[in-house]
């Protein structure tokens, strides 16, 4: 059954793959890995939600992508993680250059501690150095893109931490998208907001997706179906399953997704 | 009631009458060192203080400029050396070196050099400055405030770096910003408060250090800003002055130790109300 799975998984491979997992491994320090050879590819500019219990490796899977794990010794994976071809997990990577078109926004929202333009050009002057009018537009551009320009226009030089919650977590969206990356990764966005910062953040997935290659970690199913266009489910450490949302939520071909969606364990 | 609850409630208040007490018992010291000090050294704070001499022995008048340049000198020159250094060690330790074991053992050894009783530190800059140099120096009585606001500086840095929370570290890089800039342009920045504090707390520690003066610095009657020379300072006047039969002498001392404990008392409060209420969570 896995067999059938990998190769369903792989099947998409030819064209449209942005980011392809073959068999990856990882381990936090030594004994088991806490992901058993993983393949699954996600395409470009869609949606790629992950579900599963708690502790199954989601969130590692993600970070992963950008080599976050990195910064944490003891931590390693093993096998490839191909983006547009290029092993990421190879020597002579640039970790920087890397994240940059990988970026990543987490559970909880982390706005840096400076103005809210600051906050946005701070990530832009990593890589480019612009005239005062252009860094504006640029600012502007990226705060409009994550929905949040009309909420701080005439504010701009006010602290980051002085939005509320789901103000901040687009905030930290715009900073994101400010460097033009080509894959965000989302690690739970929502768990910290309520339900309208909620329902906009997901409006705002729900745009981006035409332009970015996504990859969402979500406790929340329904969340999943209705921004992904593809699930995978995973469970300790292995993925289950991986198809097109709606066969997911409706028929899935396994029977543990089908416990697990329709709320039977985990 | 219910007697178990009322057994709780009895406990509870004997409990915090003891506190209470404890709390009174040392505040009353406190309340009372400072009312001494009040007391005998308000007398002294003239304008004669700030701007003339040490004077010689029984003679009237004179003033502590000498000692209060001096004092100024060594601090700033001891804090000048101190800080960089205990900052950087500490920002090793709080961000590359976290996971290390190296960063165990120099915390270990850090936490040691921090509760050193000062006048070992005094001999050591002693054996290794003064004897070669052939005579005591200010620049040795820098050097031994150094030491002693090296640890200060190293656990306030890591420790306050280590309350920056560590999605603001991996959001900072997963923008693909090198670590370096990263610490230099968040993690520092969020912890600014705390370092500034930690700072002051260094300051305030080191300019009442007499121990350590004794032995390097030593002391000057004249004006001098020499740091070849020996070289006048606050703490080890007022320890001359004050065990000396001579009532000017004795009225500078306490002026002295007054303008000292004013000094650290309001670098205590510039530290306190720098880190309340805008403390990161």
């Amino acid at each position: 059954m896995n067999e059938m799975m990998r190769a369903d998984a792989l099947t998409h491979d030819s064209e449209g793959v942005k980011i392809a997992i073959r068999n990856l491994n990882f381990y936090y320090g030594s004994g088991k890995p806490s992901l058993k050879n993983i393949n699954l590819s996600l395409l470009t500019n869609k949606v790629t939600a992950f579900i599963g219990p708690s502790g199954c490796g989601k969130s590692t899977l993600l970070r992963v992508l950008n080599r976050m794990y990195q910064l944490y010794p003891n931590q390693r994976a093993e096998g490839e993680v191909l983006l547009d071809g290029q092993n990421i997990l190879g020597p002579g990577v640039d970790v920087n250059l890397l994240r940059a078109r990988v970026g990543m926004v987490f559970q909880k929202p982390t706005p840096f501690p400076m103005t809210i333009f600051e906050n946005i050009a701070f990530g832009i002057r990593l890589y480019e150095k612009l005239p005062k009018s252009e860094m504006d537009a640029r600012v502007e551009e990226a705060l409009r893109g994550a929905a949040l320009w009309d909420e701080v226009k005439d504010k701009l030089d006010a602290s980051g931490l002085s939005l509320s919650g789901g103000q901040q977590q687009r905030l930290c969206i715009a900073r994101t998208v400010a460097i033009k990356p080509e894959v965000i990764l989302f690690d739970e966005p929502c768990s910290a907001l309520d339900p309208i910062s909620t329902a906009k953040v997901e409006e705002l997935m729900d745009e981006m997706s035409d332009r970015y290659t996504i990859a969402i970690v979500t406790h929340n199913m329904q969340q999943a179906a209705r921004i992904s266009d593809k699930t995978v489910f995973m469970y300790l450490g292995e993925m289950v399953e991986m198809d097109d949302t709606d066969k997911i939520f409706t028929s899935p071909a396994q029977k543990r997704t089908q416990d697990y969606i329709t709320g039977r364990f985990g | 009631m219910n007697p178990f609850y009322a057994r709780r409630r009895r406990t509870s208040s004997i409990a915090m009458a003891l506190c209470l007490g404890a709390t009174i018992f040392g505040l009353a010291w406190l309340t009372l060192i400072l009312f001494t000090l009040f007391w005998n050294g308000f007398a002294g704070l003239t304008v004669a203080m700030f701007t003339e001499m040490t004077p010689p022995p029984n003679a009237q008048g004179g003033g502590l400029l000498n000692a209060i340049v001096g004092s100024l000198i060594l601090t700033v020159l001891g804090i000048g050396v101190g800080a960089p250094i205990g900052l950087l060690a500490g920002t090793y330790m709080a961000e590359y070196g976290r996971f290390s074991k190296i960063t165990s053992v120099i915390r270990f050894i850090n936490d040691i050099l921090l509760s050193a009783p000062s006048i070992i530190i005094g001999l050591f800059v002693y054996g290794a400055v003064v004897v070669p140099m052939g005579g005591f120096s200010g620049l040795a009585g820098a050097l031994a405030l150094a030491v002693i606001a090296l640890p200060v500086v190293v656990r306030t840095t890591e420790d306050m770096l280590l309350l920056v929370p560590t999605q603001l570290r991996e959001a900072a890089v997963a923008l693909g910003m090198p670590q370096s800039y990263m610490i230099r342009k968040i993690t520092w920045r969020a912890a600014r408060v705390g370092l500034v504090t930690g700072l002051l707390l260094a300051v305030a520690r080191v300019s009442g250090e007499t121990a350590p003066l004794l032995f390097t610095a030593l002391s000057n009657q004249f004006w001098s800003v020499d740091l070849t020379k020996t070289m006048a300072n606050l703490p080890v006047t007022i320890n001359n002055f004050i065990n000396n039969p001579d009532p000017n002498w004795k009225r500078l001392a306490w002026a002295g130790a007054l303008l000292i404990t004013l000094a650290v008392l309001s670098l205590n409060i510039v530290a306190r109300s720098l880190s309340g209420g805008r403390n990161p969570k």
